[in-house]
């Protein structure tokens, strides 16, 4: 069994379906979410308006209009014909351009003040993963430590699983949704640390530690090791943001 | 009277077993019917049988039951592809669409324990407690079913239903309440599913060897009563 090919648990969010609200943008904003996680994937054929439409509960005009946003920002190519259809481009992979560029859009007061929430949440569940964690869950959370292939997109999606993990091992609803809308507020900022080596494997001896704790049954060092997992990420975002940090992969 | 034959035990595995055998008669069902689709199978032919079913299982309140659906193993469909017709909710809204245009989506189903085991070993299977991320992001337990196309063929599908720990808590603790103050239902793992204890909180993990008296429910979920003191 492969874990650790790309595809999320915390895509419900980007499948559930669409209500109300600026419906083509939502469909838009929910293709570009599975090609972030991997789900959809560079070169892949994307279902006709119509079969698009039915499967989200949009109408055709809807799920045209997203294809034609989606076309404008260069995610997918059209190409007519029997053959034809709409493909996501080759190649495709996670932007650290729009994800540098939401960096500096974001003030530091407000990356700070999504590192205090995320670093609350995810640590209430740490520590609640310490007195609930069974032999199963930890072989679980043991397989998000490091990713099997040394791709910028993997190493995103091991530092998601890897939280949502101890969110499922904490068995606590509430705040288990509340991490997953945590991981969409940060949204594409989290796939820059992952560009620097040092701070790769700094994440795994984090992990490793959270992991441990979790495994101990120690409550109280399952939410520190958690706090210092968060505050290292946030830290280094603080610092790229000053340009003090260099991007060693793209 | 023994415990094993009051009617609050009674009551417990008849309405556990409710679900567990209308999910078996639902497998039989859809595998004779899918069996029948001249020619290969298709996503529309696979909606179009699944749906009235589903509908009639969200639509009955005495259930529970708040989503439930058909995933189709590699194979049915296409090579190496699933097939996801599942519904949640009074609106039954569909679950988890756009998986059924991935080339990666059998890797979603593959790992987790609802799908697996009933595919890997053919036989019915009760899993969670556990936060159901994929769907519902509720608190849930989602009993699962093989589906065979003929007697003795390969599975080719699950057929499934979740049911949220609270409806159970509803359903439930009237009945483990008569057993006793600390009447507990718990998975074969110990994880407390609903407790008649104020102290064991859903999701906790207890020590069969902490009760005097274990009662098998169905073939997946055990009921604890009388504390070793």
């Amino acid at each position: 069994m492969d874990h650790h090919r790309a595809s999320s648990r915390g895509l419900s969010a980007v499948f559930a379906p669409i209500r109300t609200g600026g419906l083509a943008e939502e469909v838009t904003r929910r293709i570009e979410q599975a090609l972030e996680t991997g789900l959809l994937r560079g070169g892949q054929r994307l279902p006709r308006e119509v079969e698009l439409a039915a499967a989200l509960g949009v109408s055709p005009v809807t799920a045209r209009e997203a294809l034609s946003i989606l076309r404008e920002r260069g995610l997918i190519t059209t190409v007519r014909g029997r053959n034809g259809g709409s493909f996501i481009i080759d190649g495709y992979l996670p932007s650290t351009d729009l994800a540098l560029q939401n960096l500096q859009a974001t003030t530091r007061l407000q990356i700070n003040d999504l590192g205090l929430h995320y670093e609350a949440i995810a640590s209430a569940c740490a520590g609640i993963a310490a007195r609930r964690a069974d032999a199963a869950d930890l072989h679980r959370l043991h397989q998000y430590l490091r990713p099997h292939e040394d791709t910028l997109l993997s190493w995103r999606l091991v530092d998601s699983e890897f939280m949502l993990e101890v969110g499922a091992i904490a068995r606590s609803a509430r705040l288990g949704r509340e991490l997953v809308r945590m991981q969409a507020d940060l949204g594409t900022l989290t796939v820059l640390p992952y560009t620097d080596d040092v701070f790769r494997e700094s994440s795994v001896g984090h992990r490793n530690e959270v992991a441990g704790a979790i495994g101990d049954g120690d409550v109280l060092a399952a939410q520190n090791a958690t706090r210092d997992l968060i505050h290292t990420m946030v830290s280094w975002l603080l610092r790229r943001r000053a340009r003090e940090l260099p991007m060693t992969k793209g | 009277m023994t415990t094993e034959l009051s009617p609050a035990v009674t009551r417990i595995r008849a309405q556990i077993g409710g679900v567990q055998s209308g999910l078996a008669d639902w497998a039989v069902e859809l595998g004779r019917q899918l069996a029948g689709v001249r020619g290969k199978v298709h996503g529309s032919a696979i909606d179009a049988l699944a749906l009235p079913a589903v509908e009639a299982m969200l639509g009955d309140a005495e259930r529970y039951i708040t989503g439930a659906g058909f995933i189709a193993g590699s194979g049915l469909v296409a090579a190496d592809r699933s097939y996801i017709a599942w519904w949640q909710g009074p609106d039954l809204e569909r679950v988890d669409a756009l998986a059924n245009f991935s080339t990666s989506s059998m890797d979603r189903y593959l790992r987790a324990e609802w799908f697996r085991v009933p595919f890997e070993t053919g036989e019915p299977h009760a899993t969670g407690p556990y936060i159901d991320f994929l769907c519902t992001d509720e608190y849930v337990m989602t009993f699962t079913h093989p589906v065979v196309l003929q007697a003795g063929g390969p599975v080719a599908g699950i057929v499934g239903a979740d049911i949220s720990v609270q409806s159970l808590e509803r359903m439930l603790l009237g009945s483990l309440t008569a057993l006793g103050p600390t009447a507990t239902l718990v998975n074969k793992g110990g994880r407390v599913i609903v407790s008649a204890a104020d102290a064991l909180e859903p999701g906790d993990l207890v020590t069969e060897g902490d009760f005097t008296t274990s009662l098998d429910i169905g073939n997946h979920l055990v009921l604890l009563l009388d504390p070793v003191t």
